[in-house]
C-alpha cells in the first residue's frame, strides 16, 4: 500500500514536471496582459484576444514550417520505402554497413549539419548558379537528409518481421509482382512508413538549428521565428499559436495511437 | 527473381551519399585553412585551428561547459527518469497505458514551444519565482535565461522523455519472476530493486545514459533560446562564430571537434556494453 502511494506521488511529480511548460503556454495564451509584463500567468481574465489577433508574418512563418515538414515526410517516404526494400531483400555483400550508412546523419549534431550545408550550398550556388540557401528547396533537403533514417529504420524494422509466405500465397495464386506489392507488401509495411513520416515531419517541425543557418530573408519559420521574438519583440500571439500546435501535437498522437499503435511509432526511435 | 530488389536502393543511397560526403567534406576540408575573418579563408593547408581551440582557453572552457552541463543533465535525467521508467513497465493498472501515451504525446511537442513554457514559468514575476518568494524559500527571483542552471533545466526537456521510453524498454525485458523469486527469499523491496533490477538493466542504463549525453553535447535550441548568448556551449558557440562572426573556418573547426566527440562517445559506449557483456558472461 506504501509503495503505491508512493510511486503515485512519485509519477505525478515527474508528469507535472514534464506537463508544466506546456500548461503555462496553453494558459498564458488567454491572459490580457499585466501592467508591467505582455505574459500574466496565470491569466488574471480570460480572453481569445491574441487568438484573433495573429499577425500576417507569424502565420507565414507556421505555413512555411507546416509545408517543409510536409515535404520532408513526404520525400522521406518516397525514398526511404525503396531504400529499406533494398536493404532487407537485396542480399547485396555488406548489407549491415549500407544500413548503416544511411543512419550515419543520425550521429551529426544539427549544429554541424547546418554549418556544412550552409557551405555545400554557398559552392554548389557558385557552380551552378542556384541559390539554396534561404531556399525552400535548400532547407527541404537538409531536413530531408536528417530525417530520412527514420524512414528507413522504421520499415527496415518491419520488413525484417514480415512473413514473405503472404507474398507467394498472393503469387501462387496468380497475382502479378506489382499488384502483390500494392496489395500485400505495401499494406502490411505502412504503419512502419506512417511511423517514420510522422518522426520525419517532427524532425523537420522542430528544427531550429539547421533552419537558422539556412534561413534568408523573409523566410523564416516558426521556431526561428520563436527564437527571434525572444530576445526583442515578444508578443502573446506567439503563445496563441503555440498552444495550437500543442493541440495539434496531441491529436496527431491520437491518430497515431488509433491507427498503428504506439509501439510503431517507439520502434522508430532508435531509427533500427 | 530477388535479384532485382537492390536496384530500387540506389537512388535514395546515393542521394544520401551524396549530401553526406559533399557537406561533411568541405566543412572539414575549411578547418584546415587559416580563418582570415569575413568569409574569407587563407590558401595553405594550416592546423592552427586546432590548435588554436586546443590551446586557447576561451574554446577550451566552451568545451569544458558543454561536457559538465551535459554530465549534469544525463545525472538528472536519470534520478527523475529510471524510477518513472521502472513504476509504468511494472505498473498493472488501466492507467498505464494513459501514462505512456501522455508521455510520448508531450515528448513529441516542439522543444521550441517546451522552453518557450519554461521561459515563462521563471520569469521574475511569474507564478513559480511569487510562490518561492512567498514560501521563503529564496530571496530574489530565480531565473531561467542567460544562467547554467536554466540550461539544464532547458536540456532535460529535450531528453528525459526519451530516455524514460528507453529504459522503459529495458525494464521490459527483465522477467518479473526474478523479482518475485528475491522477494520469496524475503529481500525487502528496496533491496530487491538495488540487487536483481539495476544490474539485470545495467547496459541499458549505460547505452541510454550516453545517447542522453550525446544528445546534450550537440544540443543547440535549448541551449540557444534559454542561454540567451551568456552560456555558450559548443553547439551555440558554432552558431554564433560563423553566423555573428562569419569566421567560417574557425566555426569548422568547433564542429569538427564537436563531431570528434559524439564519435568518441559512441565508441565508448559500444566498448562499455561489450565488456559487461563479457563480464556477465564468465559469472553465467
Amino acid at each position: 500500500m506504501m509503495a503505491r502511494a508512493l510511486s503515485g506521488t512519485w509519477l505525478a511529480l515527474v508528469f507535472g514536471f514534464m506537463i508544466a511548460p506546456l500548461v503555462v503556454v496553453a494558459g498564458a495564451s488567454f491572459g490580457r496582459g499585466g501592467r508591467t509584463a505582455m505574459i500574466d500567468f496565470p491569466p488574471h481574465e480570460l480572453t481569445w484576444q491574441w487568438y484573433l489577433a495573429i499577425p500576417g508574418d507569424q502565420v507565414q512563418a507556421l505555413a512555411l514550417s507546416i509545408s517543409l515538414a510536409l515535404a520532408c515526410a513526404l520525400a522521406a517516404a518516397l525514398l526511404g520505402v525503396p531504400a529499406a526494400l533494398g536493404i532487407v531483400r537485396g542480399d547485396l555483400p555488406g548489407r549491415r554497413a549500407i544500413a548503416a550508412l544511411f543512419r550515419l546523419p543520425l550521429q551529426i549534431p544539427a549544429v554541424v549539419v547546418g554549418v556544412s550545408f550552409l557551405q555545400l550550398y554557398y559552392i554548389v550556388g557558385d557552380v551552378i548558379e542556384l541559390p539554396l540557401v534561404g531556399s525552400f528547396w535548400g532547407l527541404a533537403l537538409a531536413h530531408l537528409f536528417i530525417a530520412l533514417p527514420y524512414v528507413v529504420g522504421s520499415v527496415v524494422a518491419i520488413l525484417n518481421r514480415f512473413n514473405m509466405r503472404l507474398e507467394e500465397a498472393a503469387l501462387v495464386l496468380g497475382a502479378g509482382r506489382w499488384s502483390t506489392f500494392r496489395r500485400v507488401t505495401l499494406p502490411v509495411i505502412m504503419p512502419g512508413v506512417f511511423a517514420g513520416a510522422v518522426y520525419a515531419f517532427m524532425v523537420s517541425f522542430s528544427d531550429l538549428p539547421v533552419a537558422l543557418f539556412l534561413a534568408g530573408q523573409g523566410f523564416v519559420t516558426f521556431p526561428v521565428a520563436i527564437f527571434q521574438s525572444l530576445d526583442y519583440d515578444f508578443s502573446p500571439s506567439m503563445l496563441a499559436l503555440s498552444t495550437l500546435i500543442i493541440v495539434f501535437s496531441f491529436v496527431v498522437m491520437v491518430v497515431v495511437q488509433r491507427s498503428i499503435g504506439l509501439t510503431n511509432l517507439l520502434h522508430t526511435g532508435g531509427a533500427g | 527473381m530477388t535479384a532485382r530488389w537492390h536496384l530500387l536502393m540506389w537512388p535514395p543511397l546515393l542521394l544520401s551519399l551524396a549530401l553526406l560526403v559533399g557537406s561533411q567534406s568541405i566543412f572539414l576540408r575549411g578547418s584546415f585553412f587559416a580563418d582570415l575573418r569575413v568569409g574569407r579563408l587563407g590558401s595553405e593547408l594550416t592546423l592552427q585551428n586546432y590548435w588554436r581551440v586546443a590551446s586557447d582557453g576561451f574554446y577550451l572552457s566552451a568545451l569544458w561547459l558543454t561536457v559538465r552541463l551535459s554530465a549534469l543533465v544525463v545525472v538528472f535525467t536519470f534520478v527523475l527518469g529510471y524510477p518513472t521508467a521502472y513504476i509504468l513497465a511494472r505498473m498493472r493498472s488501466v492507467w498505464a497505458p494513459l501514462l505512456l501515451a501522455l508521455l510520448v504525446a508531450t515528448s513529441f511537442v516542439t522543444i521550441v514551444i517546451k522552453v518557450l513554457g519554461l521561459v515563462i514559468l521563471f520569469s521574475p514575476g511569474g507564478l513559480l519565482n511569487v510562490s518561492l518568494l512567498w514560501l521563503g524559500l529564496t530571496d530574489q527571483p530565480v531565473s531561467l535565461r542567460g544562467t547554467e542552471f536554466g540550461v539544464v533545466v532547458g536540456l532535460m526537456y529535450f531528453t528525459i522523455g526519451f530516455f524514460v521510453l528507453l529504459l522503459y524498454g529495458v525494464v521490459r525485458t527483465i522477467p518479473r519472476s526474478l523479482e518475485q523469486a528475491a522477494q520469496l527469499l524475503g529481500a525487502p523491496r528496496w533491496r530487491v530493486f538495488w540487487r536483481v533490477v539495476v544490474p539485470l538493466s545495467l547496459p541499458g542504463i549505460i547505452t541510454s545514459a550516453l545517447v542522453v549525453f550525446n544528445l546534450c553535447m550537440g544540443a543547440f535550441t535549448s541551449a540557444a533560446l534559454i542561454g540567451a548568448g551568456r552560456i555558450l556551449t559548443l553547439p551555440v558557440l558554432i552558431q554564433r562564430t560563423v553566423m555573428l562572426d562569419a569566421r567560417y573556418a574557425m566555426g569548422a573547426t568547433l564542429a569538427a571537434v564537436l563531431l570528434l566527440c559524439g564519435l568518441a562517445i559512441n565508441l565508448i559506449s559500444i566498448l562499455a556494453v561489450g565488456r559487461l557483456k563479457a563480464a556477465r558472461r564468465v559469472v553465467a
